[in-house]
């Protein structure tokens, strides 16, 4: 399966990507700085005819598009097998206004506050879809 | 012809009256008394008098009897009902007489009609005792005085008590009462002056009771010889009057004094306006100037409130209901005046209100102090709003940065190859440089946010954006920019002089920063004067912002929209915290690839 990790600090994307490595997360980690070049990304990997990420881990605070601007736009994004991607909110704010807001979206699984840890990731692996076929 | 012309005399008298022997035989009558006595047999002369005259009652026929034995005169009143059912009323006047010469003895006899004296008696006694008024005399000349038995029974005294003057002065109430009748008597006494008034006498029994008192005197020759009037028990009358006038008195020092409460009243049939003079004080109108109509009262009221006053009025005329209104007027000094009144409808004809009775007050203090508070609450509720979101800022920027390090370190605990802990350890380093960057961001912040007021100092705003200009003319140059700066040199400012140039540096190198690659940058600078304020217009034809999408994002912490290795996302977050510090508003506009215009408002300084 494959992940895509959306954010703007490079040490959060290096850090992320280690652990996943180390535990074999997953075969593929596709990574975007903004929102807008996450858009960009995905909707080209539509265009192409192949599947989404399953997982995407999405910054909130993020130049040019942040997170929340990311969510408004990939729900449009057509023929996307969205049932079957999972989205985490992965961020450092503490704003319960924040945590409030994720339960707007229906597309976002849960909300993952920085730093991410070995544990954080086994409990994504947990509530994933257990259909093999869509992973 | 002595006799003869006596008797004619006699028979012509302008009395009713005949003359009897002992045997009670006329001997002689005049005309009137066929008249007056309906007698209608001309020639009684001879015949007894009890068959001439039948109604006669025993006890009239018993003072015959004794007037013929004593040869004395009494009087005595008969009230006689003729045939037709008609009331006559008698004076019977009766003397008995003796000559001696012819040893004759016999009775004169008047039959005086009464009845139209005894009515009018009647009459007087009825309306003294419907009105409950009594007269009153006290004559100096035979000494006499008289009351009557109203008065008695109103004094509570015995129907046989015999007054005089000083008797009559104590029946009123010591003191005050007192004083004053008799000062009345003896100005009526001495000058002639009448008197009317109200006044409190004490019965008998010690109640005290109001009466009307009226007198007069009689003068003779410069001497008062009689004193006389009435006295009308009015206590009732009196009582209510007295408490209706405490009530009223109670209610004027309620309004006017306690509460300085105005009442109106409008008649609607005849569109009349009336208000009370505490109103006229109230609205600050004079009474002359006043037409007293619902147009002349509108014309007072604040064109915002006037249209809603004049409808929630033909409302209340159509409803019945009770209302209120809150309204603004001018007084004639131009001053806003904030009313309150509150109505309602009554008397009703055929279904309809004809009346509105309302109380009006200011309440201009308590309103004024409402919106005093309510601005407060809005500015608390804002530095609320404001420090939160500081205090979210503060704990997300630190956090970002403290989760990369111990990420960091826990990697580097566990590493073993060298090339990758050289480079876990450049990462800690740009860790920890950023973290003091974020630290020196927040405290700047921090130091803007307290006693930025205290260093406000006056400033030649022109001065200050030529400072700017110049210092950044290397970067001008490179980007081959046009600064137009149109400030009149006269127009001062209220800042902080460091905040100044900390935000015309950040305004300027944002709009080079992002400036359209396709032409000349262009910034323009601009001011004018607004009363005791001054906007600032700072524009420049770059790269805009799509408002739409960053509006709210853009005077945030940590927040860019552009893809420019520079931005950092803090400048405008200080800048607009440095303007709020200086009591001063930031505002922007901008048209995607046109470019971008703020516009700052500053204090004046004069």
């Amino acid at each position: 399966m494959s992940t895509c990790i959306i954010d703007d600090d490079p040490i959060f994307v290096y850090g992320a990507k280690r652990i996943m490595k180390e535990m074999e997360f997953c075969d593929e980690i596709l990574v975007f700085n903004n929102g807008q070049e996450a858009i960009d990304g995905l909707l080209n990997i539509t265009a192409r005819g192949e599947k989404l990420p399953s997982v995407i881990f999405l910054d909130l605070n993020m130049p040019v598009m942040d997170g929340w601007e990311f969510l408004e736009d990939f729900v449009k994004i057509p023929n996307h097998n969205q049932d079957n991607v999972v989205v985490y909110i992965i961020s450092s704010s503490v704003d319960p206004r924040d945590v409030e807001r994720v339960n707007e979206y229906k597309i976002v699984h849960n909300y993952i506050l920085k730093p991410i840890t070995h544990q954080d990731l086994r409990n994504v692996l947990e509530e994933l879809p257990n259909d093999p076929s869509s992973i | 012809m002595e006799t003869r012309s006596f008797n004619f005399l006699f028979k012509e008298s302008i009395y009713p009256m005949a003359v009897v022997d002992n045997q009670m035989r006329f001997l002689n009558h005049s005309k009137l008394w066929l008249k007056d006595l309906d007698i209608a047999d001309p020639d009684i002369i001879g015949k007894s008098f009890y068959d001439v005259v039948p109604n006669v009652t025993q006890e009239i026929k018993n003072i015959h009897q004794f007037c013929l034995e004593h040869k004395t005169k009494l009087n005595k009143n008969q009230k006689i009902i003729q045939p037709d059912g008609r009331v006559q009323w008698l004076n019977w006047q009766i003397k008995g007489w003796n000559n001696k010469e012819n040893n004759q003895s016999g009775l004169l006899i008047v039959a005086e009609d009464i009845t139209t004296d005894k009515k009018n008696e009647k009459l007087l006694l009825n309306i003294q005792n419907i009105a409950n008024i009594g007269g009153w005399e006290f004559d100096f000349i035979s000494n006499k005085a008289f009351l009557s038995d109203t008065l008695k029974q109103l004094h509570g005294l015995p129907l046989d008590y015999e007054i005089n003057l000083e008797k009559g002065l104590n029946f009123y109430k010591e003191g005050e009462h007192r004083r004053r009748i008799t000062q009345v008597v003896n100005e009526a006494m001495v000058n002639g002056t009448p008197w009317d008034i109200e006044i409190v006498i004490v019965t008998t029994n010690g109640d005290e009771r109001w009466v009307r008192s009226i007198g007069e005197c009689e003068i003779v020759a410069n001497k008062c010889i009689r004193i006389y009037g009435t006295l009308q028990d009015i206590d009732q009358k009196k009582r209510i009057e007295i408490h209706n006038k405490e009530i009223s008195e109670r209610l004027t020092m309620a309004t006017t004094d306690a509460t300085n409460l105005g009442i109106w009243e409008y008649n609607i049939p005849d569109a009349h306006l009336v208000w009370d003079d505490n109103l006229y004080r109230i609205y600050g109108v004079a009474k002359d100037n006043f037409s007293e109509t619902i147009d002349a009262w509108e014309a007072i009221i604040h064109p915002e409130d006037k249209l809603r006053c004049h409808n929630v009025l033909e409302r209340a005329i159509s409803e019945d209901k009770k209302y209120s209104l809150q309204f603004k007027i001018f007084w004639p000094n131009g001053e806003i005046r904030h009313i309150r009144t509150e109505f309602t409808t009554s008397r009703y004809q055929k279904g309809k209100p004809i009346r509105l009775i309302g109380a009006a007050w200011d309440n201009t203090e308590s309103k004024v102090a409402e919106q005093k508070l309510k601005d407060l609450l809005e500015i608390t509720n804002g530095q609320n709003e404001s420090l939160l979101n500081f205090a979210h800022i503060v704990s997300h920027n630190l956090r970002s940065h403290s989760s990369n390090l111990s990420m960091l370190t826990s990697f580097l605990n566990t590493e073993e190859n060298e090339h990758e802990k050289k480079n876990l350890i450049k990462m800690l380093t740009d860790a920890s440089i950023s973290l003091n960057d974020t630290v020196t961001h927040l405290s700047e912040v921090v130091h803007v946010k307290t006693n930025s007021v205290e260093k406000m100092k006056k400033i030649k705003l022109r001065q200050a954006v030529k400072n700017v200009e110049n210092n950044i003319s290397a970067l001008l140059k490179e980007k081959e920019a046009v600064c137009n700066i149109d400030i009149d040199k006269s127009l001062f400012i209220q800042a902080v002089p460091a905040y100044l140039d900390s935000i015309f540096l950040n305004l300027f190198t944002n709009s080079l920063k992002y400036c359209s690659p396709k032409r000349t940058p262009i910034i323009n600078v601009a001011a004018k004067q607004n009363n005791n304020k001054v906007s600032i217009t700072f524009s420049d034809n770059g790269q805009g912002i799509d408002l739409d999408k960053h509006g709210k994002k853009i005077f945030g912490m940590y927040k860019t929209f552009h893809r420019h290795k520079d931005s950092k996302g803090i400048g405008l977050f200080i800048t607009k915290n440095q303007i709020e510090a200086m009591k001063g508003s930031i505002e922007v506009e901008s048209v995607v690839d046109k470019g971008t215009t703020f516009t700052l408002t500053l204090r004046r300084n004069i």
